[in-house]
């Protein structure tokens, strides 16, 4: 948690600001309990800018309409850290990280999968026991929610550094605290509980098919569809 | 409580409303710190931790529809991305041996923020 200084006119607004997720909130002091304001880090760049003061950055929308953000940080250090949070919060681009890991995870498990072909395997005794080994739990290709919908937005995911907002105030220094270490299960870095992760599927020995969740998903999808299917014809049928 | 005919709109991680003959949304519910619940047929409730017992309901043409609804707003919170992101980041990291997110220039700092797998 930092602050910042924002420039409006020739004087900045000191304000302690708070990064989370895609949400930039801001107060009035570090231990004021309610936000003055929030920027929604959705459709802006974050760049330096020329100004005045030394290590200021702005965060610029995509609509020209919208309102510019110039912040003023307290040291390069804080700056470049600061830019490079504050671009990487987007909703957006966590998403095409995670498609991108989503994809690169697949293909590990695909030339996982190549590497285990060999002559020797015994295939036949090991495929039948991956087919109805109930040890086998397909139910997550991915940390779902914890339970029906019940999402966590912990405060591990701050980070920590003043910004300027767009109020009217003297910047000041103060240096950069580092962000808090998370414990490292995954799942949990909030603190929250972890989800139940498919542990089983890495660990199971009975195929390399059944080492990447996704091909266990699918197949146990397609059975699913196929019973839906079934069912539902059943159902046509009923009616009258 | 009334029904009110709304046009519902998912974007990132906030649910808009509009009234369907406006441009300009009435409101929004940001998805964090919230459960989203299938209620009877064609309905489904989202409340936030804070205030559990208000809930905000949602009535949808179709059951098909509503469980297309709570399916994408399960996933709609940023929250939801960063643990699959520890997940896959995780899941490489043991079958690799790699850290995928070094690629991304992603700092010691930043990397910290999202659960780094300390070995």
């Amino acid at each position: 948690h930092h602050h910042h200084a924002h420039h409006h006119g020739t004087s900045y607004q000191r304000r302690w600001f708070v990064l989370k997720g895609n949400l930039l909130f801001y107060f009035e002091e570090r231990e004021s309990r309610e936000p003055v304001g929030l920027v929604v880090l959705e459709g802006c760049t974050v760049e330096l800018c020329e100004a005045a003061e030394e290590f200021a950055f702005a965060i610029r929308f995509d609509d020209a309409g919208a309102r510019a953000y110039v912040l003023v940080a307290d040291g390069q250090a804080a700056m470049e850290a600061w830019v490079k949070a504050l671009s990487r919060a987007s909703f957006d681009y966590m998403r095409l990280v995670v498609r991108e890991l989503e994809k690169q995870l697949e293909e590990a498990c695909k030339s996982l999968a190549a590497c285990h072909k060999s002559p020797r395997r015994s295939s036949s005794s090991g495929r039948k026991r991956h087919l109805s080994n109930p040890g086998l739990l397909p139910v997550q290709e991915k940390p779902t929610t914890l339970e029906n919908g019940y999402s966590t937005w912990g405060s591990g995911n701050c980070v920590a550094g003043g910004a300027t907002c767009s109020d009217h105030d003297e910047g000041q220094a103060k240096p950069l605290p580092l962000p808090p270490r998370q414990r490292s299960a995954a799942g949990s870095a909030t603190g929250s509980p972890a989800p139940g992760l498919p542990r089983a599927m890495l660990e199971c020995p009975v195929s390399p098919e059944t080492i990447c969740f996704s091909k266990l998903h699918n197949w146990y999808g397609q059975e699913i569809a196929v019973l839906r299917w079934e069912w539902q014809e059943r159902q046509n049928r009923g009616r009258p | 409580a009334v029904l009110k005919k709304r046009l519902v709109k998912l974007v990132v991680n906030f649910l808009f409303y509009f009234r369907t003959d406006e441009a300009e949304p009435i409101g929004a519910l940001l998805l964090e710190h919230c459960r989203i619940t299938k209620e009877e047929e064609n309905v489904f409730s989202i409340s936030f931790f804070e205030e559990p017992e208000r809930k905000y309901c949602f009535e949808c043409a179709t059951e098909e529809q509503c469980q297309e609804w709570v399916e994408a707003l399960k996933r709609a919170s940023y929250e939801f991305l960063r643990r699959s992101l520890i997940f896959y980041r995780n899941e490489i990291q043991k079958m690799t041996g790699k850290d995928p997110l070094e690629q991304y220039g992603i700092s010691e700092e930043a990397r910290f923020q999202l659960g780094a797998h300390r070995p």
